[in-house]
Order: structure tokens, then sequence, then C-alpha cells
């Protein structure tokens, strides 16, 4: 356990005076929360009335938040056409600053790696001005999902860098690190809801980290994938094997937290005028690598998952020292040939087939 | 779905599609699950991952087919004696249900001496399959606690669909694997509501919840809340109508959300019929290909821009919740029918989609409990559910069937409609590719789905393809005696040697101006499944 | 923002899937976890079904055939003479000469109000859809 650090100060908040807060939040903000609607499922959403929603911080959201800075489909200009060409106007959006408030340490993970992604060479304007002004306010798993493995990526169960304030959940009240400048200006903005901790608090703020990492129900092995994957070691008949299972949806692309590949399209509107879109792709569609003329480098039928597990768990590792699977278990068992990450680094663990 | 209706007395799946997880032999039939239903087909994965057997019965080497532990690779159009001699099995075998057969079933006499007098060797060449792998096929179909036999279009687009389906049904009952949970005869159905629009009436000798047309008890009723006579005599099926010619007796037309212009055999006569009436009206969400030879077009509004219901291939009635306006000046389709409706002297006025469920709850017995508020709170109801008390049916005909006892239906070897010959030498099978749905009105226009698939090909073996110099991609003319296409050649072993299959999405290669309109008496499907066609070069004549 | 739970027209399966709606617009999908049959995933079609519901080729307004084509008119003009149309026909030639087919693609209430219009304003039992194609 990264144990509470000096620079970091930690806060008790009641879990009374939670809404308190949350409504004090949205004042100023939009305000973006795991909630559980009426059919049971858990999603990231955007809350007008913090008192018709149920705010669930334990299951898992269903959506990461990749969604809310890489929109599945977004209109990035719109163009003319002229008797001299084209002519492109860039789409104007009006993003409010937002919180996105509960978010569990394999999202906030992921975020920190879109940041990565869209600003490391070109910065990308369209993720930015959905990014910034953004505050992150995370909560530690205490309990993590049956598909879970985010100790097997470095990733969770608990964080206590990258969000503006960190909440771990003790009972009656949370404990809150502020890791951030800003995070400390939401305290002392808001100090009335705050008091100082005591040692009891960080006390069972470790004992509560203890027993969540005994709650895993997955070993997943992806230290030695990682290391087999980089040895050359792990059979092309793996690949083969799982790709062949592989039908072919996207699902585990378009719901994965860093999954950013992305694909852009112009659309006619009418005769003289059109748009450009940007939208999800995955590298499992066989028209993700198709060159003009019908070629494909990628032999779908036995390559289809190849650079999808290299990319997370080798290219990744050499780029920046960490996998870009954060552990979310969101691909694991909705696979519909049952590919998943977690099928990929046990076979990739047991060598031979 | 007649053969169903007539060995049970309902025609749908009598299990839920998670049930398939379940079962301990899961027996597919005529159906390209991984491609048709992606659902279903990861249920099927699912089982046999945990260690169930998989055994696929397809002319073609699909994708499920290499995942099935059996593939039973049949000459089309043998379904009936490939049945049969494995139920000749179950019973040399001892393996019937004796106490399921006495219980619950009638005509088991006449299935016994039917399949007695068949000679296996010579049914086992008629369907190209090895007499030992349709042994080993029964057995462990029969020696199962827990089977499903699933099947879809493959099985029913057969001049024989009716006597197919019934044929599956009698191996079913006779190894009594039907009743119980994780146990069943589910037919998968093609489109979305194509289940509701069977349920709903939406058939010529139908009034809504399977009542006959005929019947006059079942007409009262209706006349009695409908407020005025109807006519007695059941009406013409779709093929029928399509199909009547310029000069048919047909004159008028209203369409709506249907494309037979891309969809229904023999594409030029269906094209003579329409073009020949005096009036067609349609409506739909983009101009399709029928909507083009239209004299009146309603612009309709979409699935997000309306609110209603959809019934699902596991009888499940689930809700269709508005998520936007319509664009433009479009209506919901009830809108259109209620303002034609005033303007013909029979006034419909509906508040709502809920008023008029509340209309089928009263009228429809399997629909007896189904409200809108019940199934916005759940995930729908399965049919049939009686009332408001009653939870819906996971799987039907525990106890009894539908129709009281199992009927069997013993049927022999029936030819398709046209088999290949010298003139035209290979077989013709066509069906559905996964990136597309039915006429591909909407997949068509989805960027993403028209890059990872956007034209026709032909699938034709190597051995094929050789004789004939073909290249794979090469674009390749299609002929039958009806008519002629272009498409690319995809050469694979999927198919075997004489024949070819292809997908009726596309409007640029539209298949069914070379499918034969023989169809069956019994359910009045077309025999899409077996035309003789022949592949030529496009410089040869 | 905001995500509206509905049901896929894509195959008989009969997904549970969240509409993505921004602005007014559907621009994106997602499945329902908790769905029987969808459980957390869709397949390829699902998961773009928005692209068909937004695409600027849809049919917005009525089009009656003028002079050989089909031209853009009025709600009323469209559905004034398509009632006349069908009404005469049936009046002359009685409600066998009329076809309806409905849609296995549009929802129950539809197809329960266009095979009663057809059995009751029409006077017609020729109703049917392409169920077995």
């Amino acid at each position: 356990m990264p144990h509470t650090a000096t620079t970091t100060s930690s806060h008790l908040l009641k879990k009374d005076h939670l809404k308190g807060f949350l409504r004090k939040l949205a004042k100023e903000y939009r305000l973006v929360a795991p909630v559980r609607n009426r059919h049971s499922d858990v999603l990231f959403t955007v809350i007008d009335d913090l008192d018709a929603v149920e705010i669930e911080l334990c299951e898992p959201p269903q959506n990461s938040l990749k969604q809310f800075f890489l929109p599945q489909q977004e209109q990035i200009s719109t163009y003319t056409i002229t008797l001299e060409g084209y002519d492109f106007r860039p789409t104007q959006t009006h993003i409010p600053p937002t919180v996105y408030f509960g978010v569990h340490p394999c999202d906030l993970s992921g975020v920190l790696y879109m940041d990565v992604v869209f600003s490391r060479q070109q910065r990308d304007p369209f993720y930015l001005r959905r990014r910034q002004g953004s505050v992150l306010i995370g909560v530690n798993c205490n309990s993590p999902a049956p598909n879970c493995f985010c100790n097997a990526t470095g990733s969770g169960p608990f964080l206590e860098m990258g969000s503006d304030l960190q909440l771990t959940d003790l009972g009656d009240r949370f404990l809150v690190e502020a890791g951030r400048t800003s995070g400390h200006a939401l305290i002392e903005r808001w100090q009335g809801f705050f008091s100082p901790s005591a040692d009891k608090d960080r006390a069972a703020h470790y004992q509560t980290f203890l027993e969540a990492r005994g709650r895993f129900s997955r070993q997943v092995h992806v230290e030695q994938a990682i290391r087999r994957l980089e040895a050359g070691t792990v059979p092309d008949e793996v690949f083969a094997e799982l790709s062949l299972r592989c039908q072919d949806c996207g699902g585990c692309a378009y719901l994965c937290p860093t999954c950013t590949c992305f694909t852009i399209s112009d659309q006619q509107l009418d005769a003289t005028s059109g748009q450009r879109l940007r939208s999800w792709d995955a590298c499992t569609f066989a028209g993700f690598t198709g060159m003009a003329g019908g070629h494909n480098p990628v032999q779908a039928k036995t390559g289809a998952i190849r650079q999808r597990f290299i990319h997370k768990l080798r290219d990744d590792v050499r780029l920046n020292g960490r996998p870009s699977c954060v552990g979310c278990g969101r691909c694991v068992s909705i696979c519909f040939g049952g590919t998943d990450i977690v099928r990929f680094v046990e076979r990739a663990c047991q060598g031979s087939l | 779905m007649a053969g169903l209706a007539t060995t049970f007395g309902s025609g749908a799946m009598t299990n839920s599609i998670n049930e398939i997880e379940n079962a301990e032999v899961i027996l597919v039939s005529g159906s390209n699950t991984t491609e048709a239903h992606p659902q279903v087909a990861r249920r099927m994965l699912a089982a046999v991952d945990r260690g169930a057997r998989l055994i696929v019965i397809d002319p073609r080497r699909t994708r499920l087919a290499e995942y099935s532990h059996l593939h039973l690779a049949l000459r089309p159009g043998t379904d009936i004696p490939l049945l049969n001699a494995m139920m000749r099995v179950l019973l040399d075998e001892g393996l019937a249900d004796d106490l399921f057969i006495e219980m619950r079933t009638e005509n088991f006499l006449a299935l016994r001496d039917m399949l007695n007098r068949l000679d296996l060797t010579e049914t086992a060449e008629l369907t190209g399959v090895p007499l030992p792998l349709i042994n080993q096929a029964a057995q462990l179909y029969g020696r199962a606690r827990k089977a499903v036999i699933c099947y879809c279009l493959g099985v029913t687009q057969h001049v024989c669909g009716t006597e197919n389906v019934q044929t599956i049904a009698n191996l079913a009952m006779l190894a009594g694997h039907i009743e119980k949970e994780d146990t069943g005869v589910d037919p998968l159905r093609g489109q979305n509501n194509v289940q509701g629009a069977c349920d709903m009436g939406a058939l010529p000798n139908m009034l809504p919840s399977y009542q006959a047309v005929a019947n006059q008890d079942y007409r009262e009723k209706f006349e009695r809340t409908w407020g005025t006579r109807l006519p007695e005599a059941p009406g013409r099926t779709l093929v029928e109508m399509t199909h009547g010619g310029a000069q048919g007796s047909i004159r008028g037309m209203y369409i709506m959300g249907e494309n037979p212009m891309l969809s229904d055999p023999t594409l030029k006569k269906v094209e003579e019929t329409i073009r020949g009436l005096d009036f067609l009206a349609v409506s739909d969400i983009f101009l399709t290909e029928t909507a083009q030879l239209a004299q009146v077009v309603f612009p309709a509004a979409c699935f997000a821009e309306k609110s209603g219901t959809f019934t699902n291939s596991e009888r499940r009635v689930q809700m269709v919740r508005q998520a936007v306006a319509p664009p433009g000046e479009c209506r919901a389709d009830s809108e259109i029918i209620m303002a034609l409706s005033g303007r013909l002297g029979y006034a419909m006025k509906y508040d709502s989609s809920a008023e008029v469920m509340e209309e089928i709850a009263l009228l429809s017995p399997i629909y007896g409990g189904m409200h809108h508020d019940r199934l916005d709170q759940s995930w729908g109801l399965q049919w049939p559910c009686w009332d408001r008390g009653h939870a819906g049916t996971p799987f039907l005909h525990k106890y009894y069937f539908t129709r009281g006892r199992g009927h069997f239906m013993p049927s022999n070897h029936t030819e398709p409609g046209e088999l290949p010959d010298r003139e035209y030498p290979l077989l013709l099978m066509t069906g559905r590719i996964y990136h597309h749905y039915h006429t591909g009105t909407m997949t068509r226009k989805s960027e993403r789905l028209n890059r990872e698939c956007d034209h026709a090909v032909l699938q034709i073996n190597p051995e094929d393809a050789k004789a004939l110099g073909l290249r794979q991609g090469e674009t390749v003319r299609l002929l039958s005696r009806r008519g002629e296409i272009t498409l690319a050649a995809s050469i694979t072993d999927q198919v075997a040697t004489g024949m070819v299959y292809t997908a009726f999405h596309f409007r640029e290669a539209p298949i069914n101006l070379l499918t034969n309109d023989a169809f069956d008496v019994g359910s009045g499907c077309p025999e899409y499944k077996v035309c003789a066609v022949r592949v030529a070069k496009m410089m040869s004549s | 923002m905001h995500d509206v739970l509905t049901t896929c027209v894509y195959c008989g399966c009969g997904c549970g899937l969240y509409l993505h709606v921004e602005d007014g617009q559907v621009c994106g999908s997602q499945p329902s976890r908790h769905h029987p049959v969808s459980r957390d995933n869709l397949c390829v079609k699902g998961w773009h079904i928005h692209e068909s519901v937004t695409h600027p080729d849809r049919l917005t307004t009525p089009l009656i055939r003028k002079n050989g084509t089909l031209t853009p008119a009025t709600w009323e003009e469209a559905l004034d003479f398509t009632a006349q149309q069908l009404g005469r026909i049936r009046d002359q030639h009685t409600g066998k000469a009329i076809g309806v087919l409905t849609s296995a693609k549009c929802t129950n209430e539809e197809n329960y109000l266009l095979q009663k219009f057809a059995r009751t304003a029409l006077n017609t039992n020729n109703v049917d859809h392409c169920a077995r194609l």
C-alpha cells in the first residue's frame, strides 16, 4: 500500500453530509456520478436533480468515463462545398466545467492514460476541451466485483494519486485525501463539511485497504503475460485460437476505458454541405486495417485480437512503463466468443497449448 | 411456424435464450447462429466451454460448425431423411422416452411404423452424411439429460419447410426432450419483431393471438369490440400478394416498413406485380426499392422516435422507448394508420401505444397480462401471460402441450422445387451475414457496417472455382432460369463442391432476382435455400 | 445528455440497449448490463445502431408521385389521396382487391393497428408480413 504520503492531507466527510456537499458542487459544476437507474443498471449519468437519483458507489458502473471525453460519435467540423473546394468550420462545443464523482481507481487510471495519449505528441483539441475544467473525485474500491483484477495491473483497488479528491468508505464516514491543489481548494471552499482526520481514521483506512486487497476473486497473472510477450514466448497458436473465437462485435474496445482508437469520416448532408465525424473504432474489426484495393495486412481470422493484447500488455509497457489494461473487468464475461484479456493472460502464461 | 403449431400447438421458442447456456447437448440445424443471432451463439459457446456437446447440421462449414463436436454436412434439402435416420437410431438403441411418449403424445405408432420401414444405409446415402456420424449424433442427443434443438430459416425455407419442422418436433418428442427447463425446441426468429407481428394477427388466416379468422366465435368476439363486421374468408399470403402478376386480383396495396422489392423471391415477378397495381402507398424511414415504385410515400418515425413493444424470439414482450423526436415531418406509423382509418370511415382514436396494448390484452389471451406499466418496470414478460397476476412463461409445454398432447407428424423426403442440372449445375443457398440486417435499408446506411462489409460475395468451393478458372475476388455472373446478377467470388471451403452461397442484403446484387418462387404450402415460406444456378466469367456469354 | 433504455431492432434476440442522446440527437448506443439477453454486450450492428437513426437520407416529408416523379407534399394531401385511392378500390372491387403488408420491424401496437385497419376499414384479410424471409 502506498500509505498516505506526507504531501497529501486527509480529512473526514460524514456520509450524512455527502449529499449536501454534492449539492454545493452541483451549483457550480455539472455533476456526473454513477447512478443506479430504475432498471437496476449503473451508469455514469449527468445528474440534474440530486434528489431524484440513487448514486451507486459499490457496483462499478457499466460505462467508463471515456464517453465523456471521447464520445462514441462527435461532430468535429462541418463543411460546405464551394467552387474553390471544401470550406471546413470546426464545430464549437461548450462543455461546462464538470465534477466526475465516484470514479473507481480503474476508471481514474483510464482517464490518466487517455490524458497521456491525447497530449503526448500532438495535443488533441477535441479531447482536451472536454477534459479541461473537469474535477475528478475518486472513490476507492472496498469490495472489488467478481471480474475485477486491478490488483494485477497496478491500478487499484486503492489509489492516492491522480484524482482531485480521493474518498475511502469507512462505514459512517469517508476519509478524504486531497492530492492536488484543486482538491485542497475544494476542501477549503466548503470546509464546513470536512473535519480533520485522526490517526485512528488513517488506521481504519489502511485496514480497509488490506481487506479490499484480499477480496479479489481472480488471480490474473498480468505481469507474467507481459514478460512472456516481451520475451516473445507466447505461441502464435494462442493468438490464432482466440482470434478464431472472436465474433467481431467490437464490444471489448468500446467498453474499455483505455481503448482510444477512432476513425474520422465525412458524411454528406446535402448537395453542398456535410459534416466530419469522429467515432470509436476497434482494432479487432477487419476494416480497421483494410487497405484500398482490398488487401489487409492483418489476417482477420487468425490475427484479429493480436494487436489488442500486444498493444495493451507489451507496447504500452515499453512506452509508458505500465500496461494500458486497468483491470476494470468490463471486457470479461461479455465476450461472445470468450476471448477476453483474462483468458488471453491465462493462455499466454500456459505457454504451449 | 406451422410446423410447431401442428405438433406442439405453439409456433415459438419453447425455451428462453439463457437456458441454452445450461444445455448438455445443443443440436443446431439450418442456423448460421454466430452471424444471425450473436447472442444465442454466445450462449452456445459458453455451454461448449463448460463441457456441452455441440452438433451442427448445415451444408456449409459455418463458423459454428468449426466450433462443433459433430458437423453433419448434409446435402441441402435432405433434413427429413437425416432426422428420420437419427430417430431410427434412437428407436434401435432403446433411447426413445417411452413414458413421455405414452403420457404426453399421440400418433406415435404412425411414426414408429414409418421409421421401421426406413433403410438406414440408403437414407444416409441420400443425405450425404456418413451413417456412423448420424449414429453418433443421435446417441449424443438421445442420451443427454438436457438437450435443446435450435433451428432457423435453413430448415423452414424449403418446399417442405413445415415437414422439416414437424420432423424436428418428432425427434424432440421421441427423445422426451421437451417440457423441461434447458430442454426444448427453439426456432430462432430472424427479424426483431417477427414473433410479435405474428402474435398481433398480421397473418391472413389469424386474428391476434392465433385465433383463426375462420372461427365464428373468435370473429364475433372481435366484431363486438371493434364494432364492425369482419370478412370471413382467410386472405392472401405475402407471396400470393406480391406474385399476382400485373393483372392480378390485388389492385391496391399499403406497405408498412417492408421491402418486398429486395426480400421476396423471383423479383421480376414482384416488380411486375407492383408496377401493375392501381395504387401503392408505402410508409418507411428510407426511400426503399419498394417505396421508389409507390404513388404515395409516408415518412415514418423509427424505433428511437416512438414508443411501443417488440416481442423477441423467446416470446419476451419488451418496451421500445422514445429517445428523441422524429426528424422533419416524420410521424409514427400508428398516427398514419389512425389518420387513414378515420378518412376511410372507421374512426380509431388512441392517445398512446399503452392504450393500444390495453386493447391487445383484452382480445389476445396470450397477451392478457401485458400492460405497458408492467413491461416498463421489468425486462418484459414472456407470453403466454394470461393476466395481471401472471409472471409470464420462460419455457413452454410444462405438464401439457399447448394443443393438449404432442402430435407426431411423420414425413418422408421431398425433393426441392428445383435441383441443379446440366444447364444450371450449381446449387444456390441464400442467407444472412453478420454485418447487415434484412434488405439493408438501415444497416447499409451505417458508415462502420459498410466499411466492414459493403458488397455481396458468392462463396464457391476451390474445386469449382478452379474448374471455372476463377481468381479470389473476381467479379462473376451468377445466372438462374429467372435472372442474372454480378458479384464477387469468394473462394472458400466453407461450401462444398457443387454449391454456392450468398446473402440477400445488397441492392447492387439482388439475389432474389434468381431465387425460385416454389414455396412451402404449409407456411407460405419460399424456398430460398435451394435453386439451380450457373456461374460464368464476366467475359463469357 | 442522457441515456434511454430501449430494444434493439436488428434481430430476434432483442437486446436491451441504451441510446445516448445529446442535444436531441442519438449519438451512441451501449448495452444494458442487467438485461437478460444483452448482458453487457451488443453485436456490431447494435453498437452502431445510432448511425442509421441519424442518417441524412432519412425520409422527412410525405411524397406523392406527380408526372412520374415522387414530389414532396403535405400530410393532408398524402393522407387524403391515399384514403381516396384505397376507398375507391375497396368500393369498386371489394376489400379482396387490397393487400396490406405489415412489418416485422415495427412495434406490436403498430402491427395490431394495421391488421385492424385492414380488417375493418378496408374489409380484407389480405394482411401479412415477411415472417418467413
